[in-house]
């Protein structure tokens, strides 16, 4: 009996132990991971939908809250400016539609003054290779760049992919969300 | 002078993956260029000498009846140490390494050196055994790798080293490529050290002859 107490009370001890120094650690590592993952997933993607700035668009990225998730978590938008002088003439964000295999994440650049695409970039998707995975081309991505967001886009507007209608409205899809989150936080994009 | 033994015999004696044949997963799964190999036989390094002396310090509290579950733990802070450190700071190479960051915990060398050496020696020496263990490890992986890297992709730590008209062997960055390489690797080594004891067999007859 005494020797089980032993065991058990050193078993827990140890992991109670590094229980602790991983917590700490996480905590630590935490914002500099944060950055990473922004700074290597999200900055190419960045630099292709905005151009001309004179800022760091990853650095003085905002974010904020946009409502609850499924699970009554908060969801927050993170937003990219580019700025010349100081003064913020587009945004960066991203958006997702639903294409034929899953959400399709892309990231939309917008003009804030006149409301034109500046670019989009497909950062995540799921699509099948050879078809629906060419909304990654440039030859798919370059039609969208200096769309009216204005009113929505509809697939007319672009170059659609035969063969991929799907994955194709789900890009389109998420242009139109971002046209519609942009229409509800435009004074928290731009400040 | 022990101490030293204790750190070197992992650069050669002792050297794995080819003298212990431990921790081959990561060893065929990560080797396919020289920076991949590096990055992961570094990173097990630093697990190996930590989790060695913490082990040793913890060796005389630690009942023998729980010793695996208190070494696995043990081990497995440290790997989840290394694997937000490299998140953190290392992105691109925590993203090319991915699960094999993790799975340190179930690679045998760590467990098997606590098992080994660190639960019956002293802090300092299972510091110097489980540094030189997984340095030599490092090496190994860095050579694996950069064989595969150069004859495989023709580049070394991704600058193009071949000529121009060298056609890469895709079939070394592949599985059976790097069991091809492992495997020829083993062979020069035990050639290497067969003939050492050779000529040390040799020696010792010569001395007793002339005694």
């Amino acid at each position: 009996m005494k020797e089980i107490a032993k065991l058990v009370v050193v078993l827990a001890l140890i992991c109670g132990i590094s229980g602790f120094v991983l917590a700490y650690v996480k905590d630590l590592t935490a914002g500099p991971i944060e950055y990473a993952k922004i700074k290597n997933v999200k900055e190419p993607a960045v630099h292709s939908v905005l151009s001309g700035y004179d800022n760091d668009p990853i650095k003085d990225r905002v974010s904020f809250p946009v409502g609850n998730d499924k699970y009554g978590r908060p969801v927050s938008l993170v937003v990219f400016p580019a700025k010349k002088d100081g003064k913020t003439y587009a945004v960066a964000f991203e958006a997702s539609g639903v294409g034929y295999k899953g959400p399709i994440g892309v990231m939309v650049g917008v003009d804030v003054n006149d409301n034109k695409l500046t670019g989009i970039s497909v950062v995540s998707h799921s699509e099948t290779p050879g078809l629906g995975a060419r909304i990654l081309e440039s030859g798919f991505t370059e039609p969208f760049r200096g769309q009216d967001l204005s009113k929505d886009l509809t697939k007319d507007n672009i170059q659609a992919l035969s063969g991929a209608t799907l994955s194709t409205n789900g890009v389109v899809a998420a242009v139109n969300a971002a046209r519609e989150t942009l229409a509800k936080y435009r004074d928290k994009m731009v400040n | 002078m022990s101490l030293m033994k204790e750190f070197t015999k992992g650069f050669w004696e002792l050297l794995p993956p080819f003298r212990l044949v431990l921790g081959l997963c990561p060893t065929l799964a990560v080797t396919t260029s020289a920076e991949n190999g590096l990055g992961m036989g570094l990173a097990t390094a630093f697990v190996l000498a930590c989790s060695n002396m913490l082990i040793s310090a913890l060796r005389k509290i630690i009942p023998s009846k729980v010793r695996i579950a208190a070494f696995i733990v043990v081990v497995a802070t440290f790997v989840v140490v290394v694997e937000l450190t490299m998140q953190a700071y290392f992105y691109a190479l925590y993203v090319k390494l991915g699960i094999f960051i993790p799975l340190i915990v179930v690679n045998c060398i760590p467990l098997g050196r606590a098992e080994a050496f660190a639960s019956s020696n002293g802090v300092l020496a299972s510091g110097a055994d489980g540094l030189g263990i997984g340095l030599g490890f490092a090496i190994s992986l860095f050579a694996l790798g950069t064989i595969r890297e150069i004859f495989g992709a023709g580049a070394f730590f991704g600058a193009h080293v071949m000529w121009s008209s060298y056609e890469p062997m895709g079939f070394l960055l592949k599985a059976p490529g790097a069991f091809v390489c492992l495997g020829l690797m083993l062979a020069a080594i035990n050639t290497i050290s067969a003939r050492q004891a050779k000529r040390k067999l040799e020696a010792a007859r010569l001395a007793a002859a002339q005694a």
